[in-house]
């Protein structure tokens, strides 16, 4: 159980996500979505129950454990002073030492492999050596899922990736989501749940909706966003 | 795409490279270790605990205090004052509101110059030439750089807003002070009486330095006691300063913008009444023979110029604040980057707090208990105290901080020292290493303070010069010291620039 927003709490739930799984999260602003992604990433802690990545307590993990879960931010959570390079490479950091930090703060580290996350995520390589801060808003997107792909997480949680993107950029990135091993994406847009295999509901902080995709009902999804 | 760049370090890097220092610093004072001082050294530290709370004792710091306190209060109300009205007539837009050209202020910015250049220690000694043994000297010695220093502060923020606004209101019909007073003051006046508040603090540290050097007051008392190796005695007055600091840190902090436009306004007159309480002379100085000063004919100036060893004295003076900056620069990121950890950090601010009170000539004294002097050992003095200030500014940058960036390194598996480093240092890396720019133009200004333990650095020469009375060497020295301050200012000025338009790396 959880605060929720301003507006009420996190209801206990029971939720598994399987290996592989791909996972559609729909709910209302304020249904509690961002707060079950953050309890999920290990950012949140509780007041009552137990978060575990495969048997282990989600906030005990070793660094190296931790990387296995990435997280694609609503707000990005780009580091400004430094170049998309360097963004990039931050999601290596928890398979590298301080040294190897420092090192990168020199010079870009791995230029190859980060020249492969930023193609994958739809970005012009000729951006690799600009600072962030100087990017547009659907290019800084991809910069965080480039970031995200270079951590090559078994799971990826991602909060409304898809808001404020044209459609374009809004399919590149549901697609980098989509080839990852597993993931849970809170959307709003009811449209894209056939892209998933499983959709979750949330209503006022309560679990209220949990189905594979084919059993899903115009319905089902509307009573998400209904007033009360 | 090119796989392979050039070296590009990038700004986080910058702030953590004059680090490399430290190596060096171990190798060459190890070898300059002696165990004579040991001793006094671990009871200097004992005395920490046990300070002294002889009657006599405590009565004497308390005065040594007041007059301190008083000094700083007049220097500080005094520059604020001169400061503000010289901004106003060195500000371009200021010019601009009032004829229309900005030559004026050109000039005037230039005249203030070299006084600003001048450390206040060097112009204290100067004025006590003047003037004799006056409590004013001490407080005109503060006042001056610091009002040539709050002037360029004063100029540079108005001349950094929009000045269409207020021209616009000019070309409306209003009059020039009516549109600055509009459109200007009610802009830069929040940050510049923060700017001012600050300056209390900063006075009354350099009141107790000045004290050092025998200028009355509470650091008169503790070099004394240092020289006695009353450590007891010492720490009493060292417990009196950082309460008496840590109580105007509070106060301030907490005082709304009227009541520090209210202290201000009473400076003055309060630091008057209260020094004619503990009858402290300030009469008006009277000028001493000067003449003393006809002596300084061509050839005795030209004989002055050609028989100091400039190279050496520039070189040590410039050697001398890279080695302070080094320490007081990268110091506290190192502390924090390699011993992370929230009950680090904070025996870490306790550190910082305790280097800022000690004066640098009283830290090179310590230090000399256990090492043979050296422009090193200078330079560690000097730079331990400005490593206390930059821990201070680095803590307000980094409480400024948004905190998802780190708890997002965190969750994709970075260490704490990673973690640290991108997300805490990355995000405050300009805005730090835009004030280390500034720090090393004051530790430049500060190497006359510590320059006599190495024996080596302009002010130290000049120190020499002005107690041999050699009147012909202390003109050029003092040119020679003012032309290389305003020269790094200029340096750092540029640096600056650079920096705030650079977005990532240099």
């Amino acid at each position: 159980m959880h605060q929720v927003g301003v507006q009420g709490r996190l209801e206990p739930l029971d939720l598994r996500i399987t290996a592989g799984e791909r996972v559609a999260l729909l709910g209302a602003s304020g249904a509690g979505k961002t707060t079950l992604l953050n309890l999920a990433n290990g950012s949140l802690k509780p007041d009552q129950g137990r978060v575990q990545w495969r048997g282990q307590p989600i906030r005990t993990l070793p660094r190296r454990r931790r990387m296995e879960i990435g997280t694609l931010w609503q707000d990005l959570r780009l580091i400004e002073e430094l170049t998309v390079s360097r963004n990039v490479n931050a999601g290596a950091l928890g398979r590298h030492s301080l040294f190897w930090a420092l090192r990168n703060l020199l010079q870009p580290l791995e230029r190859r492999d980060c020249l492969d996350a930023v193609t994958r995520a739809g970005l012009e390589p000729a951006l690799m050596d600009t600072a962030v801060s100087r990017l547009s808003g659907g290019q800084r997107q991809r910069v965080a899922l480039a970031r995200l792909l270079r951590q090559q997480p078994l799971l990826v949680l991602a909060d409304e990736p898809l808001s404020a993107l044209d459609p374009v950029l809004a399919e590149t990135v549901l697609n980098g989501l989509l080839n990852q091993a597993g993931c849970l994406v809170s959307l709003h847009r009811p449209d894209l749940v056939h892209r998933f295999e499983r959709v979750l509901g949330l209503r006022q902080g309560r679990l209220v909706l949990d189905a594979s995709t084919g059993d899903i009902t115009s319905d089902a999804i509307a009573c998400l966003y209904e007033s009360l | 795409m090119p796989l392979r760049i050039p070296l590009k370090p990038a700004l986080p890097l910058w702030p953590l490279l004059p680090g490399l220092v430290f190596p060096a610093l171990l190798v060459v004072l190890a070898q300059d270790l002696h165990g004579g001082g040991l001793n006094l050294l671990g009871r200097f530290a004992l005395a920490a605990v046990h300070p002294s709370l002889d009657p006599p004792v405590v009565a004497s710091l308390l005065k040594g205090l007041q007059v301190t306190l008083i000094t700083a209060l007049l220097a500080w109300g005094l520059s604020c004052l001169v400061g503000c009205v010289l901004g106003l007539i060195s500000s371009r837009h200021v010019w601009l509101l009032v004829n229309g050209t900005t030559t004026g202020a050109v000039l005037v910015r230039r005249l203030l110059a070299p006084i600003r250049s001048l450390h206040e220690l060097i112009w204290g000694l100067l004025l006590l030439q003047m003037f004799g043994l006056n409590g004013w000297v001490a407080v005109l010695a503060i006042a001056l750089p610091y009002a040539a220093l709050l002037a360029r502060v004063v100029s540079d923020q108005i001349d950094s807003r929009n000045p269409p606004a207020a021209l616009a209101l000019q070309r409306g019909g209003a009059g020039p002070g009516a549109a600055f007073v509009t459109a200007v003051l009610p802009s830069v006046g929040p940050t510049l009486i923060s700017h001012m508040a600050q300056r209390l603090d900063c006075a009354l540290r350099s009141a107790v330095l000045l004290g050092v050097f025998g200028l009355g007051g509470l650091g008169t008392d503790l070099v004394l006691s240092l020289q006695s190796l009353q450590f007891r005695e010492i720490w009493s007055g060292l417990w009196i300063l950082a309460l008496a600091m840590a109580s105007l840190e509070v106060l301030l902090s907490r005082f709304p913008t009227a009541m520090i436009l209210l202290l201000l306004s009473a400076a003055l007159p309060a630091g008057l009444l209260w020094g004619s309480t503990l009858e402290l002379d300030l009469t008006p100085p009277q000028l001493a023979d000067l003449s003393v000063f006809r002596v300084l004919d061509g050839a005795v100036l030209m004989e002055a110029l050609t028989t100091t060893a400039w190279p050496a004295l520039i070189l040590s003076t410039l050697t001398l604040t890279l080695l302070a900056s080094a320490v007081a620069i990268s110091g506290p990121l190192l502390g924090l980057i390699l011993v992370p950890g929230r009950a680090s950090a904070h025996l870490q601010r306790w550190g910082w707090g305790l280097l800022r009170l000690f004066p640098p000539p009283l830290t090179a004294l310590l230090l000399l208990l256990m090492l043979k002097p050296s422009l090193w050992l200078a330079g560690l003095a000097l730079g331990l105290h400005h490593l206390g200030v930059m821990g201070r500014i680095l803590v307000e940058e980094l409480d400024r901080n948004d905190p998802r960036l780190s708890q997002a390194l965190r969750c994709m598996g970075a260490g704490r020292r990673q973690t640290w480093l991108m997300g805490e240092l990355a995000p405050c890396s300009r805005s730090y290493l835009m004030y280390a720019a500034s720090r090393c133009d004051v530790i430049l200004r500060d190497t006359a303070v510590v320059g006599l333990v190495g024996g080596a650095g302009l002010g130290w020469q000049l120190i020499e010069a002005l107690s041999s009375f050699h009147w012909a060497q202390v003109f050029w020295l003092v040119l020679a010291y003012a032309g290389l301050t305003s020269l790094g200012e200029l340096l750092i000025d540029r640096l600056q620039r650079h920096w705030a338009c650079q977005a990532d790396s240099l």
